[in-house]
């Protein structure tokens, strides 16, 4: 797979990476131990994992706002140690920790980021139009975020993640804490960047969502990829084919 | 750059939509001098009138040694008769019942306003009401004006109703006295020796003791009264035993001193700069400090630090955006405050000042830059050190927490302009904050012309500290034990 031609610059291809914390109680922690992943353009790739596993900050590695402590990833191309600016420039980010600023509108937010992106007024005009009539957004368009409600919100921050229409997206446990209505407006959001080839990796600890939206799972324990195959491939592991049994018996073999 | 200038505009918007920032940047520095000044100066004004139109009882003891001398005392201490001699005065420069009326009922402020709208130099004034000749000795602020115009009021009363036979001599004199005074019962006592009479008629000095409780305000008012008295009292037998030897009346003061103003900056501009250096030292923190921990701490409790981070920009602009809205803030804050002390200063919240000088407080172009030029190197380090700090800092709680502790360390140098006596010099030039301080106080004093050098060294040790601080605010905002930290 190493040698697809076009994988280096749509994708997502993370060698070796490794983060080393330095805590003052445990000393130094290997919170990621050697991930290395590809995701593709078209797909929905999952990085599936308990709760300190490791997501999130493989996740912050790959957005650059994390070093990593050795090994590197490129996206689109670009690498996340050496091209920041670029890389950033490449991806839409999401997590649950991604908030609004409560004190500008939807669209101040929006147009706020539309120039960190560098994008030309003209440009993010059309575009917030286009995706303010698609999320049905114009009605609260120019209410303060703190004023919103949280699936308000959640549209504001979509928006502002693909404003400047990026190849690779990146979610981080973004459905958590959410309500039903709220997650599924994700949910078909993520489904969407599929159909729009985009590349698309996406964290979670809900085996659910893993299994109804994923193509491929990685799967991340202690900071180490235990394994990384087709959700097919994976569900196979057991004979009931659910997601969850498959986790606990290659976490238990392998850990 | 242009990133920069992109953060810089979202963060304006963004603090001035923050009613603390507004508040802190804004109303505070604009309302809290002229507030401030009022109420003391109100405030002191009010008790201190008060005091004074309060009747409080004198005890003379041995009024029997010179029932004369004690007859002047009373006389003189009552507002009734001494306002006749007011009255005098006040026909003397053509002024009549109507305007001694208007005085008496409205008390001090009116009184002196009186005077000045009628070009009176207020010390003449002084000099004439009291017959002294060394008139031009007193203070001349408007309520001293007025406490010497208006006579004390005192009620002499020869024993205490408890103490009838209290005398010197006894044991527990002393105890029964400062009892006396502690429950308000008398003012002050005044002691009239045996042999006060004879020295009198001898052309002697008659030693009078006055007995007084320092803490009490009562007592010590009625002390200053009692003396100018007994001042004028002297004055007056002076000049008549000088008179009776045939003597001129210069004999029994061979000096005489006027203490006269130079024409150059007066008590005004030595109180502006003495407080305005201080003043902007502390808006221009306080302005900042609200903005930094909301830009900083505020965007990691608010969870919008991630959405900032994945960013396509440069830590750098980030930080120099943020920066940005900070200093702006520091400074309009302390231009704020010296506009509001200057224009509180010339409206008159501290009368005392307006009324006497009648100076402006105003200063040349040059001043004006020189002033600004030192002032933004130092707010940069203010602003450097708040956001540092700020974005260490998880919550704006803790924030706040840690500017707490550098709003005392900058204070305490910041405070040295109001010290008497502290120059500027090269040793004082090298303290930070102690240098823009004193600077500033130079400035407004009008001795820049004498500091040129100084000011070159502290401007470029300041700048060079601002500096080096904002680029170790741009170090600090890069590394993850700081941004990320848990």
């Amino acid at each position: 797979m190493g040698d697809d031609p076009g994988l280096g610059d749509t994708g997502v291809k993370a060698e070796g990476l490794v983060k080393i914390f330095k805590d003052k109680k445990r000393g130094q922690v290997r919170a990621v131990d050697d991930v290395s992943f590809e995701a593709h353009p078209g797909e929905v790739f999952g990085l599936l994992g308990i709760n300190g596993a490791g997501k999130t900050t493989t996740l912050r590695m790959l957005s650059t706002m994390l070093k990593p402590t050795s090994g590197d990833a490129s996206v689109c191309g670009f690498s996340v140690t050496r091209q920041g600016t670029e890389v950033r420039r490449n991806i839409g980010f999401m997590s649950t920790a991604t908030s609004l600023y409560g004190r500008l509108t939807a669209r101040e937010m929006v147009v706020y980021f539309g120039k960190l992106n560098r994008m030309h007024p003209d440009k993010i005009e059309k575009r917030m139009k286009v995706l303010f009539e698609l999320f049905d957004m114009n009605e609260f368009a120019d209410t303060r975020c703190d004023k919103l409600s949280t699936g308000m919100k959640q549209k504001v921050s979509i928006v502002r993640t693909v404003l400047h229409d990026p190849q690779v997206m990146i979610f981080d446990e973004p459905t958590a804490g959410l309500d039903v209505l709220t997650s599924r407006t994700i949910v078909d959001f993520v489904r969407q960047c599929r159909i729009e080839k985009k590349c698309v990796i996406f964290s979670t600890h809900i085996m659910d969502e893993v299994d109804k939206l994923c193509d491929r799972v990685g799967l991340i324990h202690n900071g180490k990829l235990l394994a990384c195959e087709p959700i097919e491939d994976l569900k196979s592991y057991t004979d009931s084919g659910r997601v969850e049994d498959a986790f606990v018996k290659i976490v238990e073999a392998k850990s | 750059m242009n990133s920069a200038w992109t953060v810089f505009r979202k963060e304006l918007l963004d603090v001035m939509r923050d009613r603390r920032t507004l508040l802190f940047m804004l109303v505070i520095p604009t309302l809290s001098i002229p507030v401030l000044m009022w109420i003391t100066s109100g405030a002191m004004t009010h008790f201190l009138e008060k005091l004074a139109k309060e009747k409080v009882d004198v005890l003379v003891l041995g009024q029997q040694h010179d029932p004369k001398l004690v007859d002047e005392l009373r006389q003189r201490s009552n507002p009734e008769k001494a306002g006749n001699r007011l009255a005098k005065v006040l026909e003397q420069y053509g002024l009549g019942e109507k305007e001694l009326a208007l005085v008496k009922g409205e008390g001090k402020e009116a009184f002196v306003r009186l005077l000045k709208k009628k070009n009176v130099d207020p010390k003449e004034f002084i000099g004439k009401v009291m017959d002294s000749v060394n008139a031009r000795d007193f203070d001349a602020t408007a309520s001293n004006i007025a406490t010497q115009a208006f006579p004390p009021n005192f009620r002499i009363i020869t024993k205490l109703d408890r103490h009838p036979d209290l005398s010197p001599d006894d044991d527990d004199y002393k105890d029964v006295l400062l009892n006396a005074v502690r429950t308000d019962e008398i003012a002050a006592v005044v002691e009239i020796p045996k042999d006060s009479m004879k020295k009198i008629k001898d052309e002697d000095t008659t030693r009078i003791t006055i007995r007084y409780l320092e803490t009490s305000d009562r007592s010590t008012m009625a002390l200053k009264g009692l003396k100018r008295i007994f001042k004028s009292m002297s004055k007056r037998m002076a000049i008549e035993r000088i008179k009776a030897h045939g003597l001129p009346e210069g004999f029994a003061a061979p000096i005489e001193i006027r203490a006269e103003r130079l024409p150059g900056p007066g008590l005004l501009v030595k109180l502006m700069s003495q407080f305005l250096p201080y003043m902007i030292l502390i808006f221009s923190f306080l302005g900042a400090l609200y903005p930094a921990i909301d830009l900083g701490a505020g965007e990691k409790e608010r969870g919008t630090l991630e959405t900032l981070l994945v960013a396509p920009v440069s830590r750098l602009s980030l930080v120099l955006g943020k920066f940005g809205v900070v200093l702006t803030a520091a400074l309009v804050s302390s231009l704020l405050a010296t506009v509001s002390l200057a224009i509180s200063l010339q409206a008159g919240f501290l009368s005392d000042l307006s009324v006497l000088s009648g100076e402006a407080f105003s200063f040349s172009a040059t001043e004006a830059i020189t002033a600004i030029v030192m002032i933004i190197p130092i707010s940069c380090i203010f602003s450097a050190l708040l956001l540092a700090l700020s974005i260490f800092a998880k919550s704006f709680k803790e924030g706040q927490a840690y500017a707490s502790p550098l709003q005392m360390i900058i204070i305490l140098p910041a405070l040295v302009s109001i010290l008497p006596g502290v120059k500027l010099d090269w040793m004082t030039a090298s303290i930070p904050i102690v240098n823009v301080s004193l600077a500033l106080k130079e400035i407004f004093t009008g001795n820049l012309d004498q500091h040129w050098a100084h000011m070159a060294l502290i401007f470029i040790s300041t700048a060079v500290v601002a500096g080096l601080l904002l680029w170790f605010a741009a170090w600090w905002f890069r590394r993850e034990q700081v941004l990320f930290r848990s």
